[in-house]
């Protein structure tokens, strides 16, 4: 099927619903913006971009509040059906794990403004890998949505795994540290937090991307099996 | 260990698969229906078949045959003189445009209600209790106990019980409406066809007579067509999606609104059509 949300007789409502659709690009990309600047900062221990993150951080909230305000107003006087109503469903998820991802880059932010040795510095920036997937997986979902492409969506989906197989492998390192330097727990703990948002930030887009298959495909695919996506995906 | 699952069963069991009724479950089956008025042909080759004991809604275009279709139905189409009919509609197993059908009782089966109420200019009482006269009831009794289980039944008792004997062209637009679904309920029908019953009404009427037609579901097939997509939305169990004479889609109401199967139908229901 073939969506086009600009067809509707109402030429009001058409404006509507790309309104909305384009604010949820501009908060992803606000998203992505934050999680690049936490990440950078921690990585340089930049403080002046952790604090930047820190503070910006309330954009992300207003978008949401403002997003989830129009999609009411559209739904009490659109009544939308269908694929519109996917669409709207769709975009309250969606906002509401953009949010969560800002929040997630607020606490790497935070790590940021600690000061580490140069061991823990190590660790720190041994998640720069996880960081860049992480962001790679938020840029491509959010590509997804732009383009309602579910082919694209399924591959972030399946990306999420690669993320958890690694936040497994730096967790591991991080515990042995800790049970070899017991006095360095509480700084590895932060870095245990910071990696763990990452691997929530890959669940979230996960999310999102599901979302995408739910508006195009009308199928609900949470909670499901990979095998069982890739039949709603083709069917 | 707590192993009790919240009970999150859809509530609205009524929701049945319709391309696997039982015999038992349907309460008309139409086949191969085609209609001409003249030349034109207003219904294409019409199969469905319409569950008993449930709400079902046409809906579509104006001109697309859902009025037609549900005139079909109680052969209303009958008074027009230029109109053809092929192919059949069946109820208890027998095609309604069959030659021994006698049309009044027919009618008598499968009750209609229009747009526009149009109560007779009697009391209310007699006009709940007109077809029975017809059918020769007399007895005071039987036709007292008639009036209030059609008026109860149609949600109006409480209004008009103390003035039964008023002419019933006093009562407002909603309840007149609800008087003609008494009306036509006082004399037991199976099905009850309803026209755009609320396309006249203002929106509190509007609710009440969508309230009716879910209590009226317990006791009666109902067919209904309107205007209104959101009513169809809110009082039927199927919806049926029709588009110049044909039937594009036929399905229950939930998944018709939120996933329809056909482009037709999803440009129809998100106001694409045009």
């Amino acid at each position: 099927m073939e969506f086009n949300i600009n067809k509707h007789i109402s030429g009001q409502f058409n404006d509507e619903l790309e309104q909305i659709r384009n604010d949820v690009l501009k908060m992803g990309g606000l998203v992505e913006q934050q999680l690049t600047n936490a990440l950078n900062a921690v990585n340089k221990s930049d403080r002046d971009l952790a604090k930047q993150v820190l503070e910006s951080d309330y954009l992300v909230n207003k978008m949401d509040v403002q997003i989830d305000e129009d999609c009411t107003r559209i739904i009490a006087k659109r009544q939308p059906a269908a694929s519109d109503l996917r669409l709207v469903l769709a975009i309250i998820k969606t906002i509401t794990d953009l949010e969560r991802i800002g929040d997630e880059a607020k606490r790497i932010a935070k790590v940021a403004l600690e000061s580490f040795n140069k061991t823990q510095q190590e660790f720190l920036v041994s998640m720069d890998g996880m960081g860049r997937k992480a962001i790679a997986m938020l840029h491509d979902v959010l590509d997804a949505f732009a383009r309602m492409d579910v082919d694209a969506a399924f591959d972030v989906h399946k990306a999420d795994k690669e993320l958890d197989r690694e936040y497994e492998g730096i967790a591991r390192q991080l515990m042995t540290h800790m049970m070899e330097d017991p006095r360095s727990i509480p700084k590895i703990m932060d870095v245990l937090w910071s990696v763990r948002s990452l691997e929530r930030i890959g669940d979230r887009c996960q999310n999102i991307s599901e979302y995408v298959i739910y508006f195009v495909k009308g199928k609900d695919v949470r909670h499901t099996s990979e095998d069982d996506i890739k039949q709603n995906i083709l069917s | 260990m707590i192993s009790m699952a919240p009970d999150m069963s859809n509530k609205k069991s009524s929701i049945i698969d319709l391309n696997n009724l039982q015999e038992q479950q349907i309460a008309l089956r139409i086949q191969n229906l085609n209609l001409f008025y003249a030349e034109k042909q207003a219904l294409e080759n019409i199969t469905m078949n319409i569950p008993k004991g449930q709400v079902t809604a046409f809906i579509g275009p104006s001109g697309c045959g859902k009025s037609t279709l549900l005139r079909c139905i109680n052969r209303m189409n009958d008074l027009v003189d230029t109109c053809k009919i092929d192919g059949q509609i069946l109820l208890h197993s027998q095609n309604i445009y069959d030659k021994s059908v006698d049309v009044a009782s027919l009618r008598r089966k499968v009750g209609m209600v229009f747009q526009r109420p149009n109560p007779f200019p009697k009391s209310i009482y007699e006009n709940v209790v007109y077809g029975l006269r017809l059918q020769g009831v007399s007895d005071r009794r039987v036709l007292d106990e008639v009036v209030e289980n059609a008026l109860r039944n149609a949600a109006l008792w409480n209004e008009v019980k103390d003035r039964l004997h008023d002419s019933a062209l006093g009562l407002s637009g909603g309840q007149q409406q609800r008087l003609v679904i008494a009306r036509a309920i006082a004399i037991e029908p199976e099905v009850l066809l309803l026209d755009e019953p609320t396309s006249a009404l203002d929106p509190i009427s509007t609710l009440t007579i969508e309230e009716l037609i879910t209590e009226l579901k317990n006791k009666y097939t109902v067919v209904i067509v309107t205007h209104n997509m959101q009513q169809a939305a809110r009082v039927s169990d199927q919806t049926a999606f029709m588009y110049m004479g044909q039937l594009i889609e036929h399905a229950d109401t939930n998944t018709l609104f939120t996933t329809p199967s056909k482009k037709k139908t999803e440009d129809y229901i998100t106001g694409r059509y045009g």
